[in-house]
Formats: C-alpha cells, structure tokens, sequence
C-alpha cells in the first residue's frame, strides 16, 4: 500500500486490529497490575483530582435542588420538625444523664477488674456527596479525604449503625465501601445471644450474609446484630444489621442467614468517620507483655527471650 | 457534509462523561445509558480519522477513574466495542438508520457483556440480569434523540 501512493481518503494509520491488540495488552497490563499491587494509587489519586471539576459539575444540578427545596420548606414543616427535635432533645437529655451516672459507675467498676478503659474515639463529620456510578459495586464518595487526615481503613458510621468502611483516600474526597459490597466483611455479635460470627456484604440485594453457622445455630428472624469490636476497627456494640430470614436446608450443614443493614446510604447524608483506634485491647495486650518482656531481660539477663516474639508486630 | 472539528469531538465526550457523572442511584443506575459509549460510537462511524480505537481506550480509562474500578476494565471493553464499530465503520455508513440502530445495540451489548465478564473475573458479585437494562436505554436515546438530532447527513 505504501509504494502506491493511495490518497489521503485510504490512509488509516495502523489497521484497527493492530489497534485493539495494543490496546487490548495494554488494559490488561494496567488491570493486573492494579489488582495485583497498588503501584498505581498515587497516579489514580492525580487523575482523579484531574477529574474532579467535572464530577462538581455533574453533582451541581442535584446540589441546587437540595438547596432550592431547602430554602422553599414551608413554614409548617419547620415547626414540625422544631416539635419534634426538641421532644427528642427531652428524651435524650434525660438518657444522658443516665449514661453519665451509668459511665462514671462503669468506669469505677472497671477499676475494680483492673480492664482495660474503653475509649471514645474522636470523629470526623463528613457528607455523602454521591453514590458510587458501577452497579457491581456499594461505595460512596463523601466530602473529605487526604487535606482533613482521612485514612484507609477507618470506619464509617450515622445515626443508625455501622455504614461501612474507608477504602480509598483521595485528596479532597474519599471512597466508603458499604457493608453490603461483595469485598467488605465485619465481625458480629447476636445481641440477644452474644454469639460472634462474621458478616459478609452479599454485593446483591442490599443484604449481608453470615455463612459458616451451624444448622441449629440459635439466630432468629428479627435479632440485631451488632459489632464486636474484637478486630481493632469499629468499635463495639454499635448497630449492624437485623437478622431478615433464617433458612435451613436438609442438604447442607450450615444455615442459610440473610440480615438487612440498619444504617442506609440512603437515607442520611451525614455520616461520621471514626478515627483508627490504636489503643486496641490487643494492642495493649502486646505492650503489656513487652513491657513484662523488658523487665524480665533486665532482672535475669538474656537468657529467656523468646515465646513472646509472636504476639508483636500489631 | 460538515466540517467536523476534532474540538466538536472533545466538546461532546467531556458533556456526555459529566452526564455519566451524575449522581445516578438505585434503578436509575441500572437504567443509565452509556453517555460516553454512545458519543464514542455516534463520532466513529462519522469521523473515523479522529474518533478511533485510542481515544476510546482514553474514554474507557477515564470512566474507570471515576468509578473507582480497576484500572483498564472500561477501558478494554471500549476498545473491544471501538474495533468493531472501525472495522464496518465503511459499510455502517451506508446503511439505513434502523440497521445502523440494530447494529449499535449489538455492539452496546457487547460492551456490556466484555465489562460484566471482567467484573466477574476481578471477583465482584453478579448484579443481576437488570444490569443488561442499560443497553435498551442506551439504544432507545441513541435511535430517538441523538441520531435525530445531530445526525450530520440530516433527515431523508
């Protein structure tokens, strides 16, 4: 073709399966090595930051009409909602003072078992600003990240219960991937019961599932489930999911259990970030007995230091 | 014919990423059409010369940085979808509007079909037939709305 002269009109370039083969290798070089190692999260970091007026502009016109329905609320329906907020303010300030008389006894007792103290953790208030575009899966992006010292990992809460966790950091959002996302587990307790198992999302159908239980577990229809907070990240007994259906089948040794989250991307738009607790009970397990560590070095010299080793490096 | 700008080409694919950007939720996710996909295509079989495979490749990254997916699934289901729009891009021309519809919905559901495979292989949960609903709102907005309205060959 090239010695032929051909005009302007035939002249394509590289024929177009040429082209999809280049781009074909080069896709599944980049899919690789992001699924494999995360070299790739500092230039998805800038690109994404690349992209962000864009994702600003497209978010404007749901903006606009929050703050358009915001600004015509009738009047009617502020002083209901006044009405209401403030009965609730009642009922709170009353189970308030209960709970600091509950927390100082608690607290007192504790002393007594020598246990470790719990912790409140200190939060971070951010905003959905939208849902995540891909059907395959439950993330949401909220409003701060990098510049407010988000990190991956932390959980995320509202005023329900537990909505998920923090798996991406981006400067100025971060992405949440909810607990029903096929990839997000998290470790439960029955509250009626106390039984610990771990809830896995379903990536379908808006549920999680708890695989692994016996046929004659004791879970029923209707139990709340709630955090155990034995892996560090959320902390305990915060609200998870409520047990939906319960099925057992003759063919199969474990019991089919579906729950429905409690807290809903859905329904709030405020959302907390817990910071990541570093003062875990495993944590202070680990110092403790480094601590006993050093000073049995100490006292008898080098000659016992191993046995320990193992429980380090958390 | 018109005088097409590779300008007017950029122009239209950043509207129809900010389209896709928007905060679509629930059914309205599942029923969103492929802006990008269907920009890609309406300028591939009209300018070839600037609208090719690559600048799908490009398209296809950038819907993945924004989804947060792996890096290339778009973009590889694009490029797929992009060559076999090139190949019969000469014939395609020629065809009537109905035939040039039936043949873009094919290639909308092979861009649905290559995505949902590389979703599954990565380990994502299936989400169900619903998802292929997205090819019938695609196909429905391309056949009524964009050829109708910006086709450069005009009404016959």
């Amino acid at each position: 073709m090239e010695y032929q002269q051909s005009p302007k009109f035939f002249v394509r370039g590289p024929s177009a399966f040429a082209r999809l083969i280049m781009f074909a290798t080069l896709s599944l070089l980049l899919i690789a090595s992001d699924a494999r190692f995360s070299y790739l999260s500092e230039v998805r970091q800038s690109a994404v930051s690349l992209l962000s007026p864009f994702q600003w502009l497209a978010n404007r016109p749901v903006v606009l009409y929050n703050d358009f329905s915001d600004f015509f609320t009738s009047q009617a329906n502020l002083r209901a909602e006044v009405k209401r907020l403030n009965s609730q303010a009642l009922v709170h300030g009353a189970a308030l003072q209960e709970l600091k008389t509950l927390q100082a006894e608690n607290e007192h007792l504790r002393s007594l078992f020598d246990a470790s103290k719990t912790t409140i953790r200190p939060t971070k208030m951010a905003e959905i600003m939208h849902l995540g575009s891909d059907p395959f899966t439950h993330k949401v992006i909220v409003n701060i990240g990098a510049d407010k010292d988000v990190q991956a990992g932390q959980a995320v809460v509202d005023a329900a219960g537990i909505l998920g966790q923090v798996t991406r950091v981006y400067p100025h959002t971060s992405e949440v991937t909810l607990l029903t996302d096929h990839d997000l587990s998290i470790p439960v307790q029955v509250e009626r019961s106390g039984l610990r198992a771990i809830a896995f999302g379903s990536g379908r159908d808006y549920g999680v599932n708890l695989p692994y239980l016996p046929a004659n577990v004791d879970i029923k229809v209707g139990d709340r489930l709630v955090t155990s907070g034995i892996d560090g990240v959320y902390p305990k007994g915060l609200g998870v999911a409520k047990v939906a259906s319960v099925k057992v089948s003759a063919g199969s040794p474990f019991a089919t259990i579906v729950a429905l989250p409690i807290a809903g991307a859905q329904n709030f738009r405020q959302v907390l970030l817990l910071d990541l607790d570093h003062k875990t009970a495993v944590n202070e397990e680990v110092s403790k007995v480094r601590e006993e560590e050093q000073l049995s070095k100490i006292s008898k010299g080098n000659n016992n230091n191993k046995g320990v080793k193992k429980n380090a490096g958390h | 014919m018109p005088v097409i700008k590779r300008r007017m080409i950029y122009a239209s694919l950043l509207m129809a990423l900010v389209l896709q950007l928007f905060p679509w939720s629930g059914w309205g996710l599942y029923l969103r059409p492929d802006f990008v996909l269907l920009a890609l295509l309406f300028w591939m079989l009209r300018a070839p010369q600037y609208c090719n495979i690559g600048l799908a490749w490009f398209a296809g990254l950038a819907i993945d940085l924004a989804s947060g997916s792996l890096f290339g699934q778009n973009a590889l289901a694009y490029a797929i979808t992009a060559f076999f729009a090139v190949v019969y891009q000469r014939r395609l021309i020629l065809f009537t509007d109905l035939q040039q519809t039936s043949y873009v919905f094919l290639l909308l559901l092979i861009n649905q079909f290559t995505l949902f495979l590389l979703k599954l292989f990565a380990g994502a949960e299936s989400p169900g037939y619903y998802y292929f609903l997205s090819c019938i709102s695609s196909i429905l907005l391309w056949h009524f709305v964009i050829v109708r309205l910006f086709s450069p060959r005009g009404r016959h």
